[in-house]
């Protein structure tokens, strides 16, 4: 039956060629732009996730101390240890601000060995220091500096001061020194400006009893939520790349859906036109319909009738619509680019839009959706036409 | 099998003016007779045939079929009644352009969720008793005033319903098809025992029918 539905229905819409093509222009033409626009946003949510995964290690979970009911929850020994079960490496760090007699700040990281081949930081000349001694690894950028402002290469002593508040509030300043063993690699992340010290030297340099941070290594990205969320249950706070991607998915999911529902505003050009068509092709079949009614159809077999050929419609538009959109988004990212490309001189990235199967499927739905909303005030006309007057209709 | 009683209808105006089509109408139809309806235009005859067919409702009085009344507020109950108690031809035949004679002829096996297959089957015997079986695949326009006629006969037979309702089915074909035509009607009541209620102004249809009920001014006249 239903099949035979949607066979009558084609064969009206068949023998109205050039009206049917039209419609189906519009509805296409609607779904395209709403299909085009949207991958433009993925495009862009797409580029801008990839940049983050190509800067940041997606295995790295960055522990601080948390709050829990209001009090703050330090990163001790205990809790280090309790950590180490969810990460193939969990390395605490201690982390100070220190200045040279020239007045260069740098960030000083007291950090274990392990903490390197964590974060991926390789040496690019000299050795890595010591544990128990004040030897220094400098990052790439604060090595660049200190050769230029202090003059110092490896093998030299570095002056340098910590200054840090008594009870009192009084700020305390303690002299120390460091011996420059070594400078990183580039990694294009912050510890290109940082400093790196044995963490023991640190935790005495700085008297403290408790960790700065944690950061902890999983062994594969997916295990990164479950690791994260074990440790935000012993009342420490996290951060991991994904915090970007998550905001950055939820912004362009916004964005996109609000360019989406303008440009959907041609659809409902498109609806408006199938009431027009439909409502002419009620006027047109009123004598059909009068016959339908004389032989035996129902209200409801009528309006079967008319939304069969809606729903014909809308599959037959949204899979148009879909087709035009890929071209669409095609024709965004060949014009788009270069323009990008010159103007802007980004150019890290691939393409400038992505379709995905949940744009085409929402194209498609929407132009079915559009086709049967607009068919239903035709259809029902059409059923409750008054069967001795639409057979006297010549 | 048909009864009326005391049937009216009248169609009222804004300005407050009122025509009357049918007026206190009761009559009294028994299975397998063949009934005509004659008068001038405007007598009601159509009006009547409408109303027993239920495609009109009438403003006041009964209908009674197999003695159980018609309820018009049951829309349900009335499509029931055209799909498988009630066929009509018309005088402008009303077959639908787009289908051939065949198509024509099932398409009220359609609404009766009747599979294809079967629909093809009877509609093509029907046409074939009629002497279309070759015109089975034409257009209506690629048939004559007379065949056409004998398409919509098929048509309304092909429900196997008990009664016929016919409003001037000769009256858009030469007289010697006409002539045709009413022997088909005649035939079809004589062997399967159909109900026909037929109106016309055609005099010499009228001399076929068993009974004949003449009507003036909406009301019946002896």
């Amino acid at each position: 039956m239903l099949i035979e539905d949607f066979s009558m229905a084609f064969r009206q819409l068949r023998m109205k060629k050039a009206r049917t093509f039209l419609i189906l222009l519009g509805i296409s033409i609607g779904v395209a732009a709403v299909v085009g626009v949207a991958s433009l946003g993925e495009g862009i949510r797409v580029n801008a996730v990839e940049e983050i995964q190509r800067s940041h290690d997606l295995t790295l979970i960055e522990v601080s101390p948390g709050l829990s009911s209001g009090n703050l929850v330090l990163i001790t020994e205990a809790k280090v240890d309790a950590i180490k079960d969810y990460g193939v490496a969990v390395s605490p760090y201690v982390s100070d601000a220190y200045v040279t007699t020239n007045k260069t700040y740098f960030e000083v990281i007291g950090i274990s060995q392990d903490y390197l081949d964590v974060k991926g930081l390789e040496i690019d000349t000299g050795a890595v220091f010591e544990d128990g001694t004040r030897q220094m690894v400098l990052g790439s950028d604060i090595g660049e500096k200190f050769e230029k402002i202090e003059g110092a290469g490896i093998g030299d002593v570095i002056e340098a001061q910590y200054r840090s508040y008594g009870e009192d509030g009084r700020s305390v300043d303690k002299d120390t020194n460091f011996g420059l063993v070594g400078v990183l690699k580039p990694t294009g992340t912050d510890a290109d400006d940082r400093v790196f010290i044995d963490i023991n030297t640190a935790l005495e340099l700085d008297e403290k009893d408790v960790y700065d941070g944690i950061t902890v290594k999983v062994d594969r990205s997916d295990q990164a939520t479950a690791a994260r969320a074990a440790i935000e249950r012993l009342g420490l706070s996290c951060y991991s790349a994904q915090d970007e991607i998550d905001s950055v998915n939820k912004i362009m999911n916004g964005v996109t859906l609000v360019l989406a529902f303008f440009s959907g505003i041609s659809l409902i050009v498109g609806g408006l036109m199938i009431i027009n068509t439909m409502v002419v092709s009620v006027y047109e079949r009123t004598r059909e319909i009068g016959i339908a009614k004389a032989t035996g159809a129902s209200e409801f077999d009528v309006i079967r009738m008319f939304l069969s050929e809606c729903i014909i419609i809308g599959i037959v538009g949204g899979i148009l619509g879909d087709v035009l959109g890929i071209l669409f988004s095609l024709m965004i990212d060949g014009v788009g680019k270069p323009i990008l490309v010159a103007k802007l001189g980004i150019s890290n990235f691939e393409h400038l839009t992505a379709i995905n199967i949940e744009i085409l499927v929402a194209g498609f739905l929407v132009s079915l959706i559009i086709s049967v909303i607009s068919g239903i005030y035709p259809a029902w006309r059409a059923a409750k036409l008054d069967p001795v007057r639409a057979l006297r209709q010549l | 099998m048909i009864e009326t009683s005391g049937l009216s209808k009248y169609y009222t105006f804004g300005s407050g003016g009122r025509i009357t089509a049918l007026n206190d109408v009761s009559i009294t139809i028994s299975g397998g007779e063949f009934v005509s309806i004659v008068g001038p235009s405007g007598s009601g005859k159509s009006t009547l045939l409408n109303i027993i067919g239920c495609l009109d409702q009438p403003s006041t009085g009964d209908i009674y079929l197999d003695n159980a009344r018609l309820d018009y507020g049951n829309a349900a109950s009335l499509v029931q009644l055209r799909r498988h108690t009630i066929g009509f031809v018309f005088q402008a035949f009303n077959l639908i352009s787009s289908m051939n004679a065949m198509e024509n002829v099932a398409y009220p096996m359609y609404f009766n969720r009747v599979p294809k297959p079967q629909r093809e089957k009877r509609s093509l015997e029907l046409l074939e008793s009629m002497g279309l079986g070759e015109r089975a695949l034409h257009l209506p326009s690629e048939l004559s005033g007379g065949e056409q006629q004998r398409v919509a006969i098929a048509r309304a037979l092909v429900n196997n319903p008990r009664i016929i309702l016919a409003d001037e089915p000769t009256g858009n074909i030469d007289s010697k098809n006409g002539k045709k035509i009413i022997e088909l009607m005649k035939q079809v009541n004589r062997d399967q025992g159909i109900t026909f209620l037929v109106v016309t102004h055609d005099m010499k249809m009228a001399e076929n029918a068993s009974r004949v009920i003449k009507m003036v001014d909406g009301e019946i006249v002896d």
